[in-house]
């Protein structure tokens, strides 16, 4: 009896002492992801120093798998030895995960004070073209189609001396190609600068009260490879803010896509879309723009899509110490509640700055999870006097499927326990082994790719859309996933999101049990839907418009 | 022997003393957190010392560190209220409102009547999500009449936060009444009448909103206020001679920055400061030794140099004030009030088309400035362009405040100059009617001349 105890004893102490396996991997380096970001510190503070940069993953050779375009900063002067903004191609299709620097290549080392990226077929040739926001003019890539890019900025019409941070795609007045819409943030100047200081008078970086708001742009596509300047036009121009992320969604369910900014220490705006061509911003009265309280907060990336499953899009808003991020759950008509508090948010983010976010099904269980890239803004009591004193872990959530979260960053892995100045992220299939793997840019520090080994547990789908000559790849469509017994599974078309990052465009959802798919509706940018019916779990299925069924909604 | 056993569980249960790294802390505050901390670590259970130690670190607003000294202060003074409730401040501000709401009901089993306490404890539970509880201490609350006005607003939110719309607003209107610049209960309010249909009334809501924002009906609180008083560097005069220039008290704002320069003369904020405040009360020589230090100090320079443009203005050297602008703009372009001065300086040197273009340029940075839309406005309509004045003037037609009746009023001048009678009598009896209610009279009397004239 006793040596059974004792196997027991033993068996059990052996069960509760194996680890789990991470549900990450940090893979950056071991697969050629070599990239460190500079932000040119003077010891001035200059503002801009603190706030990049960013990476898009995009598929910019159309291979089928995943590049990597990572923004660099550099020099506020910025000379011939600069750093400059790298482009890595990824040659999974060779037989492993591996990149490739291709930069001066595809002509698309930037040397410019860089802060974020967009991507988006903007000119309707089938291939995905890149935007970067800049501390000064901003800059448009076109591609070539043959592994090169072309600095079209002039010619586009798009160059802004405005700080820009995120920007967004979309085709808001639904004429078949991609308007851009650019968030600016601050009339932060060098010459401008301005003394700050920490609680204890330490000098440290202004907060965007400091400074003023500057305007964001829309730029309306007129085709041909052009753009004009419909800020004041559309009506962005009524509301300012010191805006740091941009999301494109359907917020108050009209079939029309509408703009959310984060703006910093300002209320972000909701502009509704006005199906003619202009917007009105209803943040304030929808309840998405403030706190409870009334009070803005800190505002910076941006995630949005139904964590909740009831069909509407939802708003999670990554914020500064002392706030807690917060949940607006939306009540599918473009009110929204603040939900940080009821989801279990609020209490394990009182003690973070956060930036990139996104909801990605981690472990395709088919709820909506969470990540989030930390790092401060100013100096962190306990690492005072260090070189870098702003550096924090960033975290991961699970969602319960019962409105509420878990953190799981320990669970997460070694990845999550090392503490750095956390800024942008985008999420994509790297490996596309069919679960969402994460991108992280550190400010003044390594780029980082967190490699998701949790969502093989699941089955899941991704769906990757393709209409005619206009918007190919579907900017802005929904796509629903129906499964027997189960709620739809909704997900947007879309890269923007985040922060000063653009994530994959394919659209990926975890299905839990289920092997099979019963159909998968397509509600297209123009309100027209179709349905296939009967698609196999496990795979990427490309859905070409006018090849489902006409649908009802 | 049990006096002993009490003492060794006392000493097994007391958190460790925290110790901050001051080292690495500029000389102010280096200076006074590590004398009250070596007094503290020197006597670790002296409740006095400790909680000297604890209170400095709270005026610094080192939240974390000074919830760490109240904790092990709650230990080795547990029945006193004052580390209860202060360390509820500081959680508060740490964003931990369910430990900030129990730190508060101990305070209160110890002070039940502490009128700063209640509300925070209501608050507080408000914000943890224990709505429940949050509204019966509201509730109570409601019979304090110098907590009433929180109160209201207390249960209008937790109303709200039901989906009891009506309720709200009946709870937030009281609110509003009783304190009519609290902005948090005019949001919760706008937000109910937009769930009520009441799109308007919300909208109303939402403007005052906009203009109270955070305010909130202050409650006397003893026990906070001497915790301020124990920074006494710099920084803090800066950070007081500030908020005494904003109640209007020049010479004591004024007297507060001083100060501050003279434990620290290199304080470029405190200098900037000093350009505008001593302009104001006409002390321009004293201003432009400000400018000049500020100047020296090489920072924020497009600031430095605006403050000393409208210094020159008020002194009515115009060419001077211009040229002051011009360099601010140099430090920064978008600097919109720079652009703003600007073309109204070029306006009285009767350039009116680069005035225009400098309005139109400061819009170009910050779109919502209403004076500069006006500005541009006017200028329009003395160019001779009329139809383009309405439609910058048609931008500025809300908010309805106080600005709004000269606003009105050369929209009107611009239709009557368009050809568009109707519409110039139109706004400009919505102008004079809208002076009248702002006490506008000289506004009211001139806008009624211009009207018969057009009658």
């Amino acid at each position: 009896m006793r040596a059974v105890l004792l196997l027991i004893a033993t068996c059990a102490a052996a069960a509760v002492a194996a680890p789990e396996p991470p549900l990450f991997v940090e893979s950056a380096a071991a697969t050629g992801l070599d990239f460190t970001h500079v932000n040119g510190a003077t010891g001035l503070y200059y503002m801009p120093e603190v706030m990049g940069s960013g990476a898009a993953l995009f598929d910019y050779d159309g291979d089928g798998d995943l590049d990597v375009f990572l923004v660099q900063s550099g020099a506020f002067e910025s000379g011939s030895s600069s750093p400059t903004a790298r482009l890595f191609r990824n040659d999974l299709t060779s037989g492993r995960l591996r990149f490739t620097d291709v930069t001066t290549r595809a002509g698309v080392g930037l040397r410019a004070y860089g802060m974020g990226a967009a991507a988006g077929d903007y000119d309707n040739d089938g291939d995905v073209d890149l935007f970067v926001t800049s501390f000064g003019p901003d800059i448009m890539f076109r591609n070539n189609g043959d592994g090169t890019f072309t600095d079209v900025t002039r010619e586009a019409g798009v160059s802004d001396p405005l700080w820009s941070s995120s920007a967004a795609f979309v085709d808001y007045d639904r004429d078949g190609d991609l308007d851009l819409f650019v968030a600016n943030y601050v009339d932060f100047t060098v010459a401008g600068n301005k003394l700050c200081h920490d609680s204890v008078g330490a000098r440290d970086y202004c907060t965007p009260r400091a400074y003023r708001p500057v305007p964001d742009r829309l730029y309306r596509n007129e085709g041909g490879g052009r753009f004009v300047n419909v800020t004041e036009a559309a009506g962005i121009s009524k509301a300012d803010g010191s805006g740091l992320g941009v999301s494109v969604g359907d917020y108050n369910g009209d079939g029309w896509l509408d703009v959310y900014v984060a703006n910093d220490a300002t209320p972000n705006q909701l502009w509704i879309n006005r199906h003619d061509g202009t917007f009105v911003d209803e943040g304030l009265l929808s309840g998405a723009a403030v706190n409870a309280a009334g009070n803005p907060e800190a505002s910076m990336g941006i995630a949005s899509g139904d964590f909740d499953a009831d069909g509407d899009e939802d708003l999670f808003v990554t914020n500064i110490v002392g706030e807690t991020f917060v949940l607006y759950a939306n009540d599918g008509h473009g009110s929204f509640e603040d939900a940080r508090v009821r989801t279990r948010i609020a209490r394990p983010t009182a003690a973070m700055t956060g930036f990139g976010t996104h909801w990605f099904d981690y472990d395709n269980d088919g709820w909506l999870d969470l990540f989030v890239a930390n790092g401060a803004v100013s100096i962190i009591e306990q690492q005072r006097g260090e070189p870098i004193p702003y550096r924090m872990k960033n975290q991961l959530f699970r969602n319960t499927g019962k409105k509420t979260f878990d953190e799981t960053t320990t669970p997460g892995g070694p990845a999550f326990e090392r503490a750095e100045v956390s800024r942008g992220a985008a999420f994509g299939d790297v490996d596309n082994d069919g679960d969402i793997d994460v991108v992280v840019t550190n400010n003044n520090g390594p780029v980082r790719l967190l490699l998701n080994q949790a969502g093989g547990r699941h089955h899941w789908l991704q769906v990757r859309l393709e209409q005619g000559p206009g918007n190919r790849f579907g900017f802005g469509a929904r796509v629903g996933i129906e499964r027997a017994g189960k709620p739809t599974i909704w997900r947007r078309v879309k890269t923007d999101g985040s922060y000063l990052s653009a994530s994959d465009v394919r659209v990926h959802a975890g299905l839990g049990d289920a092997a099979k798919v019963d159909a998968v509706v397509v509600q297209w940018p123009d309100g027209q839907r179709e349905r296939w019916v009967d698609q196999a779990a496990d795979r990427l299925v490309t859905l070409r418009r006018g090849t489902g069924r006409q649908d009802q909604k | 022997m049990h006096s002993t056993l009490l003492a060794l569980l006392l000493q097994a249960t007391l958190p460790p003393f925290p110790a901050v790294a001051v080292d690495a802390f500029p000389p102010a505050a280096r200076r006074e957190i590590s004398t009250v901390q070596r007094e503290a670590s020197a006597r670790p259970d002296d409740v006095e010392a400790v909680g000297r130690y604890a209170k400095t670190l709270h005026a610094w607003d080192l939240w974390q560190p000074a919830h760490d000294v109240y904790t092990r202060l709650q230990h080795l003074d547990p029945k006193s209220f004052e580390w209860q409730y202060l360390d509820g401040v500081a959680l508060q501000r740490l964003a931990r409102h369910a430990d900030a709401a129990n730190a508060f009901r101990e305070a209160l089993a110890r002070s039940p009547e502490y009128l700063p306490a209640r509300v925070k404890h209501a608050e507080a539970l408000f914000d943890a999500g224990r709505i429940d509880e949050s509204e019966a201490l509201f509730a109570a609350l409601v019979k304090e009449p110098a907590a009433e006005p929180a109160a209201e607003a207390g249960l209008g939110r937790v109303a709200a936060a039901r989906g009891r719309h009506e309720l709200a607003v009946k709870h937030l209107e009281r609110a509003v009444a009783l304190f009519p610049e609290l902005g948090a209960a005019h949001y919760t309010l706008a937000r109910s009448y937009r769930a009520l249909g009441r799109t308007d009334d919300a909208r109303r809501a939402l403007a005052l909103h906009e203009q109270y924002g955070p305010r909130w009906p202050a409650i006397e609180d003893d026990v906070l206020a001497r915790v301020a008083p124990l920074r006494d560097d710099p920084r803090a005069r800066i950070r007081s001679g500030v908020k005494l220039a904003e109640e209007g008290d020049l010479a004591g704002a004024i007297a507060a920055h001083e100060a501050a320069l003279a434990q620290d003369p290199s304080l470029a904020d405190a200098h900037g400061n000093l350009i505008s405040l001593y302009g104001r009360t006409d002390n321009w020589a004293k201003a432009e030794k400000h400018y000049r230090a500020a100047l020296a100090s090489g920072v924020n320079l497009s600031d430095v140099h605006y403050d000393h443009g409208v210094l020159l203005a008020m002194q009515e050297q115009w060419d001077a004030a211009a040229d002051a602008y011009r360099r601010a703009l140099e430090a920064n372009p978008l600097h919109a009030h720079a652009r703003n001065n600007l073309g109204q300086v070029l306006e009285r040197q009767t350039k009116f088309a680069d005035a225009a273009d400098e309005y139109r340029r400061a819009l170009e940075a910050q779109p919502g400035f209403r004076l500069a839309r006006f500005n541009l406005g006017r200028m329009l309509i003395g160019l001779g362009k009329p139809t383009e004045a309405v439609a910058e003037l048609e931008k500025i037609r809300e908010p309805r405040d106080a600005e709004a009746p000269r606003y009105l009023f050369a929209l009107s001048v611009a239709h009557v100059r368009a050809g568009n009678r109707a519409e110039g009598i139109k706004w400009a009896e919505d102008a004079k009617q809208l002076a009248i209610g702002f006490g506008q009279r000289e506004l009211a009397a001139a806008i009624d001349r211009d009207l018969a004239s057009l009658k």
